[in-house]
């Protein structure tokens, strides 16, 4: 639908009072990236609430602007994409014009009046300068720019400190002139490189609380040149050319909505015409396009690297294809040019099935929301399945041309990241091995095998220096398997291994798989003859793998080298961890007194204790 | 461009841009129109130039009296394109 025809739709709506008016404002909104139109949606919007036509959102968000520019009509952009888009009704107080270091500094300022959740700050542009010499020492140069970055940051933690906001602060453009030519990329003397610097120095600085609205990025994506308009700035102090004004508010708008929502961790992937071209059901292994052999073969290929870069971001994928399973994965076996291997893949589906029953089974195999997942495929069909039938799960139909895919999911806003942590870089395998686990579940005819088919090796260690760390977080983040839910701090995990009272241990299980770590955890009493389990916890990741009744085992060696004719074991009632609350009885542990509030105390005969036989092989 | 196609056109950035119904014609300036403040006047100005696809000069825009003159200026710009 072309601009002028869908604002004469919404026009109609309006006098219609129509209420597929939101959904279109919505979807108009959604394109808009000229300034006139964007305006007039702003207008259309306002003109819908009067009539009652526009509900109030349900969510609501106070926003305080402030910067050293006129800040109308930015704010009111913001405010109209933060409604329609993010669906947050806005509040809004804009600053006056160039007086944001008082409006920050000062206690008493309307800015803090007005209780805002979120500010936006937009520095001025015009004092990001360098005012030294000309001659100065590079050194010079750059401390002067970290100063103006301090600035910066000082601002922003004045405003935090004062109200508790988050800030989003809005970076600066590069100049789009010749002027100074070689100085611009060899000093920073130049606005140019001044400007960059301090952009990428305010950047590897922010605390969590504070958000970059990229404006150097934005400017560079539509083009310097056409985001300067200096007759709007001497006019009416306006900060960028329309353009570039309605790409700023868009921005801002966006971290508003999105500033805490996480990134996307699945993406599922079709294969025929997504992956490679053609049908591998009907072309072969030699007929699909796929390599460097051909234009459109290079382009599927190229995708594929982008999206091994995904993966390698920690960005898991998945594979849902209406195929014959072993049709599906000979590319991924046998074609030389494939970039993606099973081993690439966490969780792979082919089948005749509806894709959406497969993205459910996606989801509950790699234990991960739907909302979390983003559904690939070049068939509009199955896209608009999916959207019907699993709403949760975000989806990209690209189409056509396969140069397009890889800037189709890289525009797509689902995988930004603020940081990419190793657990990120760990993430990949593990649910692999997760996956692969459950496959050899579903083979093994039963538990016993199951669990003998996985080559489990345990290792038993006292505390000890280097465990100290890993054992202090497991302690702290422990709460489902963990009898007693007594926290206790790294310097106490030391002080408890030196100290010939306690038998404390923990036990780390690997398996053909992977490494699962160290999972479980016990802290020992030596009281005389009884042997009291203070703290006994485990990772529910190995739940049902046998170490519970390997550490019992160890528990018993430990008992009996130090003399202890009987172990008793308590139970805690926590809200978290009802889950053990027969965990002794289990274990063969006789109850001998419980109280009002749930806990409970067990005891369980030395002597006659039998080692319980396990899978688990110990190192 | 004739006249009454550019007030035509001006008529649609009107109704974009107001929340009331502004009926244009020669006489009509800022003062006439409540919603026409100085904010307002930004973003008409702004969306006028990319309607029109012209660009004015610094201060020509202050320098009319009301939006005949207005009218006038884009049909200079527009013969320049």
């Amino acid at each position: 639908m072309s601009v002028e025809l869908g604002m004469k739709l919404l026009r109609q709506y309006i006098e219609l009072a129509d209420p597929a008016f939101a959904s279109e404002l919505a979807a108009r909104t959604t394109v808009a990236n000229d300034f006139a139109d964007v305006l007039q949606l702003c207008t259309m919007r306002a003109h819908a609430r009067r009539k009652g036509l526009f509900p109030r959102q349900a969510r609501s968000c106070r926003l305080a602007a402030i910067g050293g520019a006129n800040l109308h009509p930015l704010v009111d952009f913001v405010d109209h994409f933060v409604t329609v888009l993010g669906q947050t009704e806005c509040n809004t107080w804009v600053g006056d014009y160039d007086n944001y270091y008082s409006e920050i500094l000062e206690e008493d300022s309307p800015l803090y009046g007005f209780k805002p959740d979120v500010v936006l700050l937009l520095p001025s542009e015009r004092r990001c300068t360098f005012k030294g010499s000309l001659a100065s020492a590079r050194a010079d140069q750059e401390a002067e720019a970290r100063r103006a970055v301090d600035d910066m940051l000082q601002l922003c933690e004045t405003i935090h400190a004062r109200s508790g906001a988050e800030v989003i602060v809005g970076n600066f453009r590069l100049s789009p002139y010749f002027d100074p030519g070689p100085l611009r990329s060899t000093s920073l003397i130049s606005d140019y490189a001044f400007r960059k610097f301090v952009n990428m120095d305010l950047g590897s600085r922010i605390p969590a609380f504070v958000h970059i609205c990229d404006v150097e990025f934005l400017s560079n994506r539509r083009g310097n040149l056409s985001g300067v308009d200096d007759r709007i700035w001497f006019e009416s102090k306006q900060p960028f050319a329309p353009g570039l004004l309605v790409d700023v508010a868009r921005e801002f708008a966006h971290l508003v909505s999105h500033r805490n929502t996480p990134a996307k961790k699945v993406v599922v992937l079709d294969l025929d015409n997504t992956l490679w071209g053609g049908v591998v059901g009907d072309d072969g292994l030699e007929g699909i396009e796929l390599g460097t052999t051909s234009p459109r073969g290079e382009a599927f290929r190229d995708f594929q690297q982008y999206l091994l870069g995904l993966s390698k971001r920690g960005v898991l994928l998945a594979v849902c294809s209406k195929n014959d399973h072993e049709k599906a994965i000979e590319p991924f076996e046998k074609h030389p040019e494939m970039v993606l291997r099973l081993k690439d893949i966490a969780c792979f589906k082919a089948n005749w099935e509806p894709k959406s029953d497969n993205l459910r089974q996606i989801a509950q195999e790699l234990n991960l929301g739907l909302d979390s997942m983003v559904f690939v495929d070049d068939n509009r069909a199955e896209i608009e399945i999916v959207n019907q039938f699993v709403p949760e799960v975000s989806t990209i139909w690209i189409e056509g041309d396969p140069s397009d895919f890889a800037p189709r999911l890289k525009d797509s806003r689902y995988f930004e990241t603020r940081t990419v942590t190793a657990e990120d870089l760990l993430r990949v395998s593990q649910y692999k091995q997760e996956t692969d686990r459950q496959e050899l579940l579903k083979s093994s005819t039963d538990m016993g095998s199951y669990l003998d088919s996985l080559d489990m090796i345990g290792t038993i260690r006292s505390f000890n220096k280097l465990d100290a760390p890993r054992i202090a977080q497991l302690i702290a983040r422990s709460n489902q398997f963990n009898l007693t839910t007594r926290r206790r701090s790294e310097a106490e995990v030391l002080a408890i291994a030196d100290d010939p009272h306690y038998s404390a241990f923990t036990m780390r299980l690997a398996d053909r798989f992977g490494d699962h770590g160290l999972i479980s955890i016990v802290i020992g009493v030596v009281q005389g003859r009884e042997f009291l389990v203070d703290t006994w916890l485990m990772s529910c990741r190995v739940l049902k793998r046998q170490v519970e009744e390997e550490v019992l085992n160890e528990i018993l060696r430990r008992a009996c080298a130090a003399g202890c004719e009987w172990v008793v074991g308590e139970y805690l009632p926590t809200a978290k961890n009802g889950m053990v609350r027969d965990h002794y009885t289990r274990m063969g542990f006789a109850k001998i007194g419980d109280a009002p509030d749930g806990s409970a105390k067990f005891e369980l005969d030395a002597a006659s204790y039998q080692p319980i036989p396990t899978k688990i092989r110990l190192d | 461009m004739q006249q009454q196609e550019i007030m035509d056109r001006l008529q649609q950035v009107f109704d974009g841009a107001f929340l009331d119904k502004v009926q244009v014609h020669r006489d009509l300036s800022a003062k006439d129109v409540e919603e026409w403040d100085s904010l307002a006047h930004v973003s008409l100005i702004l969306a006028i130039e990319q309607k029109f696809g012209i660009r004015f000069r610094l201060g020509e825009v202050e320098a009319t009296k009301n939006l005949g003159e207005l009218a006038d200026l884009i049909a200079k710009h527009l013969a320049k394109v």
